[in-house]
């Protein structure tokens, strides 16, 4: 007797949402009126054939336990990117400007340090690094990405080179149309850089599905700040993966607050002896948004170090969801790893998932995690109304403290700005309580 | 590296628990799952309708249900559920004089160790041999105060109301396709009743043996505590050591009803071929208090998430629990809170130690549910590691829709450390003192917990695994 079969057959799916996927000529096409080279179309294919053998994420996993992928699925693949962006000035000077249609703008120290900023692939060395940090194989959004981007960049600095002001990319997402934006940022052996993604505008029917891939030499040190600002009604699903080699140091600061949809996976693998990375990130989801964060260290050598500090303060109906993984392969003995996910409940209806894994596979280590949910203490709300304080800015000043920690581990030159980011954000908290 | 040199616990297993009796049984059923083993069962039993018919359906819900897609899919994917006994009856009826027993059952517990434990420390006692309760008792002033303490089976045919109203209420039969398999092929395990006020302050005992080769145990117990009642239930679990494997697949329901207190302890030793896949879960309401005391320490493979619902007021659960994997082992072992009234709250300990190539872990869920304000609820997790390919996994889900409560999340992974180690044999303690101090006081917060005579057999368990690791 064979095992037990069902005694049902399989429910009659719905429809398939996925969008088809393109075909070879499809692609070829599609690439050829970019202007792309053999290259380019060759890691297209690659990942077309990737995303014709991948599944939607199975909500089983814990990645996915919150968001529906559905709701995440561009409608057709291969739509050049819309070029109806509003280009939103940023506040402190900017080194690089970048937007569909738009072509780079470099300040003069930028250009003195030998940096490059191209559109991707238009640099013939991407392809020496494209693909390493986020696979086409790594997923169904990787593979999506990696056949359909729309607008690509390249940044590269070279061997022991510093660039001391912050590079900016400016992503504004158009309002109606689907952008698949995609980063390849190389910072060589004992360059160090500061990047600042920025993802702003939208609305309702905007989807952006965003790839960042860092890859670090050995000794080098790259800031990441990636900024979600987008406008209400907007959805978004981001993955950002840093790629570590030896004594490589990398910070990922994330400052997510907009969009009615949004899923930000950031992660770093920490591949050579001596790595360190750290990952912090502070979301304020309000109204009825729904914000899903996960972040990942993946420690493949050993002696290696990360941590990770995610805050979340939810108010009115919203939704903080957030996963995150530390993983400790055999090969990685002597590593430590940390992770702190703290959520403040400010609306009586606001939730807060959270799933802190760890997954260690050898003996060697120093571990721990924590995770919180709890309202704002009504002891402090007391403390600082009987110093004269008016109640809502006695909240605003303790959701401020909450995120400190965050902001203290913001790259120089651009904490002020997501400050006042978060002030603004706090201070629309401030009149909705 | 001198950790690497800790003996394996259950070292002696073979020795202690892993002889077998010679297969002697009065009925078994052929190997693989129909209805038509379902019927036999039921009919053999001479069940109500209600009940075979409840057998019937969850046969269908198991055969329709695929198996979980997460947790440890090598070995879940390895079960050959044809190639399973569901039904082995080795005596013609349960008895409740040690010396009706059959001869051969009699010697395994002795062996075991049961009538000496009964006589010294426990309140009443239940034998369970395959499929079949063998033997039980319970002390007569317990008796007369109205507390019942029988075999399922038994509790069945005797008390159908009480056994009818609750049966399945905590964990229906598609809950999962494990807690589906045992509704339909159920057989033995307790039923207890303590009625409104009383309080048993003696543990009540059962003891789960599998002798029979290729067998599958699915036992079914169900603890009501009414108003104000209190009980403490023991159970412990061994089986010989063949070399193919074996299936324990059973269904633990408590209900502990305003005011009542219900404490489960486990001590799981399975030998090393036995799946573990147990659905226990628990209903405390108003002011209710209930705690899982969960050791497993055997096994292949271990699935179990004891669960406590607080449904009621002010209810209150705990989980205090600890694993132990080594080579071949995968404990997969956790816990779960479900807040569903205001100010409950829950604490869950859970510890494990994974040795060599073993794998011992944490998945656990706590859930707020809306409008449950005053909710408290910590979780500790502590991972001991020894030798460079043990492997440890933590899996916890905090689902919070209320914003009125505190919730808690702390895990750590340490190894078993070469400093502590230096520092207590700089004390003048040997590496095996030492080794056996550290592991000692890693898992005290359990031994604390259980009755004396389980603790020292916990403890003398441990420092045998531990002592002589240095040559």
């Amino acid at each position: 007797m064979a095992k037990p079969m069902s005694a049902t057959a399989p429910a009659v799916s719905p429809a398939d949402p996925r969008p088809a996927v393109p075909t070879s000529a499809g692609i070829t096409e599609f690439s050829r009126h970019r202007g792309e080279g053999a290259a380019a179309l060759q890691q297209r294919l690659h990942a077309a054939a990737a995303l014709a053998r991948a599944e939607l994420p199975d909500r089983v996993r814990h990645l996915w336990r919150y968001t529906d992928p559905v709701r995440l699925l561009p409608r057709r693949l291969l739509a050049p990117a819309p070029q109806d962006v509003v280009l939103d000035a940023p506040a402190v000077g900017p080194v690089v400007l970048v937007a569909p249609g738009q072509t780079p703008r470099l300040s003069a120290a930028a250009t003195a340090c030998g940096i490059t900023v191209a559109p991707l692939f238009a640099d013939a060395d991407a392809a020496e690094f494209y693909g390493q940090a986020v696979p086409a194989t790594a997923g169904y959004f990787e593979a999506l990405n990696g056949a359909a981007w729309n607008l690509g960049l390249s940044v590269r600095i070279p061997r022991g080179r510093h660039l001391a002001e912050p590079l900016r990319v400016l992503i504004p997402a158009p309002a109606g149309g689907d952008l698949l934006p995609r980063l390849l940022i190389v910072v060589e052996e004992s360059a160090s850089l500061t990047v600042v993604e920025e993802h702003y505008g939208g609305g309702a029917g905007g989807l952006v599905l965003g790839a960042t891939e860092i890859l670090a030499g050995a000794d080098a040190e790259v800031r990441h700040a990636l900024v979600q600002r987008w406008a209400d009604g907007q959805v978004g699903h981001l993955i950002q993966r840093a790629h570590l080699a030896r004594d490589a140091r990398f910070v990922g600061a994330t400052v997510s607050l907009g969009g009615d949809l949004a899923k930000l996976d950031l992660g770093a693998v920490l591949a050579g002896e001596g790595a360190r990375s750290e990952i912090v990130g502070v979301t304020l989801p309000r109204q009825r948004q729904h914000l899903d964060h996960h972040t990942l260290h993946r420690h493949t050598a050993g002696r290696t170090w990360s941590n990770i500090d995610f805050k979340a303060a939810v108010s009115d109906r919203a939704r903080s969801a957030y996963t995150g993984l530390i993983r400790i392969e055999k090969n990685a003995p002597g590593s430590e790893a940390y992770q702190e996910n703290r959520n403040l409940l400010l609306g009586e209806q606001a939730r807060a998932d959270t799933i802190p894994e760890l997954e260690i596979l050898t003996d060697e280590v120093s571990c721990s995690h924590g995770a919180t949910v709890a309202p704002v203490d009504p002891e402090q709300i007391h403390y600082l109304r009987s110093r004269g304080l008016p109640p809502e800015a006695a909240l605003y000043l303790i959701v401020r403290g909450f995120v400190e920690s965050v902001l203290a581990q913001t790259p120089d030159g651009v904490r002020e700005e997501l400050d006042a980011l978060i002030t603004a954000r706090l201070a629309g908290l401030r009149r909705a309580e | 590296m001198t950790t690497e040199r800790v003996r394996e616990l259950n070292l002696d297993y073979e020795q202690k628990y892993g002889f077998a009796d010679p297969e002697a049984f009065l009925h078994k059923s052929p190997k693989g799952l129909s209805h038509e083993t379902v019927e036999m069962i039921s009919r053999f039993k001479a069940e109500p309708d209600w009940m075979r018919e409840f057998r019937h359906r969850a046969l269908d819900t198991f055969l329709a249900k695929p198996l979980p897609h997460w947790g440890n899919q090598e070995l879940l994917g390895a079960i050959d559920f044809a190639d399973i006994h569901y039904y082995v009856r080795s005596t013609e009826e349960s008895v409740n004089d040690w010396d009706d027993v059959p001869e051969n059952i009699k010697r395994t517990f002795t062996r075991l160790g049961i009538p000496a434990a009964e006589q010294k420390f426990l309140a009443g006692v239940t034998a369970q041999y395959d499929s079949e309760v063998v033997y039980h008792s319970i002390r007569k002033d317990l008796e007369a105060m109205g507390v019942v303490f029988t075999d399922m089976d038994s509790g069945l045919a005797k008390h159908a109301d009480v056994v009818r109203r609750y049966w399945a209420s905590v964990i229906p039969p598609d809950d999962n396709k494990f807690a589906a398999l045992n509704s339909a092929v159920w057989s033995g395990g307790s039923f207890i009743y303590v009625p409104r006020g009383v309080k048993v302050e003696i543990p009540l005992q059962a003891y789960f043996r599998i002798n029979t080769q290729n067998m599958g145990q699915f036992e079914r117990t169900l603890i009501i505590a009414d108003e104000g009642a209190s009980v403490h239930y023991i159970e412990g679990c061994t089986a010989p050591v063949y070399t193919t494997n074996s299936l324990h697949a059973a269904v633990v329901e408590l209900i502990a009803l305003p005011g009542a207190r219900i404490r489960y302890t486990t001590i799981q030793n399975w030998s090393n071929n036995v799946y573990n896949l147990v659905t226990k879960r628990a209903h405390a309401h108003r002011d209710a208090v209930v705690e899982w005391v969960d050791g497993n320490l055997g096994s292949k493979l271990t699935m179990k998430y004891p669960a406590i619902y607080l449904l009621g007021e002010r209810a209150h659960g705990e989980v205090l629990s600890i694993a132990y994997a080594g080579t071949g082992q995968h404990q997969d072992a956790g816990a779960k809170m479900i807040h569903a009234a205001p100010n409950t709250s829950s604490r869950i300990i859970s510890k494990s130690i994974s040795k060599d190539a073993g794998r011992a872990g944490y998945r656990g869920m706590i859930k707020v549910q809306r409008d449950c304000p005053g909710c408290r609820t910590s979780v500790e997790c502590d991972a001991l590691l020894i030798g460079s390919a043990a492997r440890t996994d933590t899996y916890p889900t905090m689902e919070i829709a209320e914003n009125d409560v505190r919730v808690e999340h702390e895990a750590r992974v340490s190894k078993l450390g070469d400093e502590q180690l230096f520092y207590l044999q700089s004390r003048g303690l040997s590496a095996d003192q030492a080794r056996l101090m550290i592991v000692n006081g890693f898992i005290e917060p359990f031994v604390r917990e259980l009755p004396m005579e389980y603790a020292v057999e916990m403890n003398r368990l441990i420092e045998l695994e531990m002592e002589g690791s240095v040559g």
